[in-house]
């Protein structure tokens, strides 16, 4: 309900920061492009969150490495456009093919791991993956553009950040409908059973190992479309933009701040945790100054204050913050103490 | 031929601060069933009181371990008694996720203090070595390797012959038996992440004066601890430390291989870890359970 209703203003509002009245206008805090571009962000987060959450949240499954479909999907659509001097939009469609490819492919070995097994593992295939575009040579020459990245062509056409924005929240879209469907199907529910008691899955005739690579494709394939997006939208790329290590943590947060293993949840938490980051790196309009801290050290601060957060969501609020809007629980007390008994020695 | 035994002697002595990193990792991992994230953060604190201790006051490295140690066994009890043992029995997402929190704080308080700057120990003997024939062994690295085994066996020793390490054996084998026979489960899990953290000090003056270090250095060592657990197999020290040596003789040969060099070190090393766990997932040395 309240997901819904985040995900409705964002979309609402959102546009609105483009259009020319607005900006003539000078209404205050929409006119600023900056936020037009931060709630492109928020639509490529919602994608992720969305996405993770199939294979996270509906599965059960921990992984800790998604940005390698990002990335892959962000240098299968820059390689094409950029080398290759393909159209973006017949590029685009390569992105989610490419990196659900390769999520079965490693998905095989990787899904029969479990628990911190799993974690680690995908962990380790998101740096991997990352180091190895960087460095691959042929025949002397960096394959994918190398340490310098690539870079795309821009797309000639007009408004062009609003083309975008629309392109981003449509995947959103898509990843939010996928989702939806997901849960009402039969596939879906052999997810849940999955993630309930594997044993149990498997011997109801759950083909437990098509369906966690099922599940881990299609997390893939629609992380990869917000990579190929993101790619043609940034026009440049390299390891550090298209594999950030703490897009893998950014997501899941996202989803639990939301709620796992709901429709609207990932997509609600991207909305306000995203806003959250930039309000803390002070790369929003309307900004604050923290005490005693200077300009420079205020990212630095920004990260700090991230990771107590972090801390105290996971202590006090294990089942979301979205479970204080919905009228399922009040924010109180007695409910602080009663998730941390749950969970304490 | 020299080149053979100068490749086996690198792939042990780097193997030395695996052990070291490892050891800790190992024991947390293993009996708090937590995987922790923060674990080259700890590292890397060590790091930062040996080169602390050697630029403002000129204390050997090797002197200042026993500081790491106990600096850090402190820190890590306090993290465990008051932040980590309140979601113990939450799911494995929930202990991840909080242990990279962790990581996230420490990293950044880091470089709040000391900056991101290179930041190297190097004591007189430094950059010297020992020749035996074409092979070179430096002091520097064959004193840490040392270092990292006694480490090993200090701590095989508190677990197998002291009451806490019986009690931790305990909690290990069964929670809840363990507190019906009167273990202070608090206590023992705090003493258990506090020697996890010792251990890391440990490594982390080791590691100062082996490379340069910086507030993210601790990161690689985070997840190479974790292949080094894996690949000796979880649930004893002296697994550890054979799985420590093997990496370090994979990670020397890896990088021989012409054209690789050190660039595909996380790539080689989670090869070998999805490899180990596919064919053998009880580790090297791993007893089936």
């Amino acid at each position: 309900m309240i997901a819904g209703a985040i995900i409705a203003t964002y979309a609402l509002l959102a546009p609105l920061t483009s259009l020319d009245a607005v900006q003539s206008a000078g209404v205050p805090l929409l006119a600023d492009k900056l936020w037009f571009r931060i709630a492109t962000y928020i639509a490529m987060f919602m994608v992720m969150a969305t996405a993770w959450n199939i294979i996270g949240g509906i599965t059960g499954y921990a992984a800790f490495g998604n940005v390698a479909f990002f990335g892959i999907g962000a240098y299968t659509t820059g390689m094409l456009v950029a080398k290759a001097k393909w159209p973006f939009l017949a590029a685009l469609p390569l992105a989610p093919v490419v990196a659900s490819a390769f999520a079965a492919l490693i998905g095989l070995p990787l899904l029969r791991l479990r628990g911190h097994y799993f974690a680690v593992a995908s962990l380790g295939v998101g740096v991997a993956v990352g180091e190895l575009v960087q460095n691959i040579d042929y025949a002397g020459q960096p394959l994918f553009g190398g340490a310098s990245g690539l870079f795309l062509p821009i797309l000639s056409i007009d408004n062009r950040g609003l083309f975008f924005f629309y392109l981003m929240l449509a995947a959103a879209a898509i990843a939010i409908a996928v989702t939806w469907w997901v849960l009402r199907s039969r596939f879906g529910y052999g997810l849940i059973a999955i993630r309930e008691n594997e044993e149990a899955a498997s011997v109801i005739g759950v083909n437990t190992t098509a369906y966690k690579v099922g599940a881990f494709a299609l997390a893939a394939a629609l992380t990869g479309l917000a990579g190929g997006i993101f790619s043609q939208w940034n026009v440049f790329i390299n390891q550090d933009n298209a594999f950030p290590i703490e897009y893998n943590v950014q997501m899941i947060l996202m989803a639990l701040i939301g709620g796992t293993g709901t429709v609207f949840g990932p997509a609600a938490g991207a909305v306000l945790l995203q806003l959250l980051i930039q309000f803390l790196g002070g790369s929003l309009p309307i900004s604050f100054d923290i005490p005693f801290v200077s300009t420079d050290a205020r990212p630095i601060v920004a990260q700090v204050i991230l990771g107590v957060l972090l801390v105290v969501v996971v202590i006090f609020m294990p089942r979301g913050v979205i479970d204080f809007f919905g009228g399922r629980s009040r924010l109180s007390l007695s409910y602080l103490r009663r998730s941390l008994r749950e969970t304490s020695l | 031929m020299a080149d053979f035994v100068q490749l086996v002697v690198l792939g042990l002595l780097a193997g030395g601060v695996y052990v070291a990193v490892g050891i800790g990792f190992g024991l947390v991992w293993g009996v708090l069933n937590i995987v922790n994230l923060a674990h080259g953060a700890l590292v890397i604190i060590g790091g930062y009181i040996t080169w602390q201790l050697f630029s403002a006051f000129h204390i050997d490295p090797f002197l200042s371990l026993p500081v790491d140690a106990v600096a850090l066994f402190v820190l890590g009890y306090t993290l465990q008694r008051g932040v980590i043992n309140r979601i113990i029995r939450a799911p494995l997402l929930f202990t991840f996720l909080l242990t990279f929190g962790l990581n996230l704080v420490i990293i950044n308080v880091l470089l709040l203090m000391f900056g991101s700057d290179f930041r190297s120990v190097t004591p007189s003997y430094s950059g010297q070595g020992l020749e035996l024939g074409n092979v070179v062994v430096p002091y520097t690295r064959l004193a840490s390797l040392g270092v990292a085994i006694l480490t090993a066996a200090a701590l095989a020793f508190v677990l197998n012959r002291t009451r806490i390490g019986l009690a931790i054996n305990a909690i290990s084998a069964d929670r809840d038996a363990a507190q019906l026979v009167g273990i202070d489960l608090r206590h023992a899990y705090a003493m258990t992440y506090g020697l996890g953290a010792a251990c890391a000090g440990v490594a982390g003056g080791l590691i100062a004066m082996i490379q340069a270090i910086t507030p993210t250095a601790g990161e690689p060592y985070t997840l190479q601890a974790f292949v080094v657990v894996i690949l000796g197999g979880l649930g004893r020290v002296s697994a550890t430390v054979v799985g420590g040596l093997a990496f370090g003789l994979v990670e020397a040969f890896g990088q021989s291989i012409p054209g690789s060099g050190s660039v595909f070190a996380n790539a080689i090393a989670f090869g070998l870890m999805v490899l180990v766990l596919v064919t053998r997932p009880q580790g090297l040395m791993g007893r089936l359970r």
